[in-house]
């Protein structure tokens, strides 16, 4: 039942969030779309549509692209609700995920803390995963937290520290990091899970250089184990990003 | 002109971008030198990322006196858009 009614609670709780912003005489929603939701780093990565080749295989395509629509519920809070997709040809429907997710912010500085729902399932929708997530992150306050190390060393860092709560309790920790050099970008992102006792991560990254607006040349490289199936993954890429933010 | 904050304290525009940049240098570490004015961007010339700007909320309420909204503080992306998010903020003397 819960699997069924996942994507339901998730639409129920945007729509909440809908009808709370309606009430707000200027009405500020934004769209944003990146390479994922699953960070602050994750979103300023570009959406990716990469051709690999591996030995023996045809040409494959990878697509990785998130999209989240934000707006305010309070003075000191604001909701992100949104959806992702992990898929493409090279990638067997056991490695592929969808996922929705809602999540309100509060600003209680010297914190940021997020609290909301995720659902996620792999490309044939017989895995799933519904959690309820908590995370936290300091504003600032150390070098490179959230702002470059100095004028000159363009890298900047972010921790995340949080719990999911839903097919058991998994706390997590999420680091991530980017360097930006005139047009060329370079970010990384890992995540280490506490599951059932033993250790799970997955780390990935890219390096982009800008070409005009929002496109980009992309080269992007992902290893580890992430939900919902926990499967083993390892893979580089070189090909198109893109990403939309005001 | 002259606008007042929320208790009351007569500023001017000028006042107002003055003490911002001073918040703004204050949370820029390495940029004590570096000319900071209303065309400085928040993200790309200062290195803020998506929620640092944040870190300006309470010292502008400690400081000017104003409450501001913080999705609206997300989506700033110059010295003078916060500058001017300020003055918005403040009220018009009858």
């Amino acid at each position: 039942m819960t699997r069924v009614l996942g994507p339901f609670v998730l639409a129920a709780l945007a729509a909440t969030a809908a009808r709370a912003q309606q009430a707000d005489s200027e009405p500020r929603w934004e769209l944003l779309v990146g390479h994922s939701y699953s960070s602050a780093r994750a979103l300023m990565q570009p959406a990716t549509l990469t051709l690999e080749k591996v030995q023996g295989s045809p040409l494959y395509s990878v697509l990785d692209v998130g999209a989240l629509v934000r707006g305010s519920v309070t003075a000191r809070s604001w909701i992100e609700t949104g959806l992702r997709a992990r898929t493409g040809s090279a990638r067997p429907s056991g490695q592929q995920v969808f996922g929705a997710m809602a999540r309100v912010f509060g600003e209680l500085d010297p914190v940021l803390v997020a609290v909301g729902g995720e659902y996620q399932a792999n490309g044939g929708f017989d895995v799933h995963a519904l959690d309820a997530t908590a995370e936290l992150t300091p504003l600032g306050g150390l070098p490179g937290l959230g702002t470059w190390v100095s004028p000159a060393l363009h890298l900047r860092w972010r921790p995340w520290i949080g719990t999911a709560v839903g097919d058991g309790v998994r706390p997590y920790v999420r680091l991530s990091a980017d360097w930006v050099q005139g047009r060329l970008e370079a970010g990384i992102e890992e995540t280490a899970w506490l599951v059932a006792g033993s250790g799970r991560s997955f780390v990935k990254g890219d390096i982009s250089f800008q070409l005009v607006g929002g496109l980009s040349v992309t080269a992007s490289g992902e290893s580890g184990r992430s939900p919902p199936t926990w499967e083993r993954t390892g893979r580089i890429g070189l090909g198109l990003g893109f990403r939309l933010a005001p | 002109m002259r606008r007042r904050d929320e208790r009351g304290h007569s500023w001017t525009n000028r006042g107002v971008e003055r003490a911002v940049i001073r918040i703004v240098r204050r949370l820029s570490p390495g940029f004590a030198r570096r000319p900071i004015s209303r065309k400085t961007r928040l993200h790309q010339d200062l290195g803020w990322d998506e929620y640092y700007p944040l870190r300006v909320v309470r010292p502008i309420r400690a400081t000017l006196h104003v409450s501001l909204d913080d999705h609206l503080v997300l989506r700033l992306r110059t010295v003078g858009d916060l500058v001017a998010c300020v003055w918005n903020a403040m009220e018009v003397p009858a």
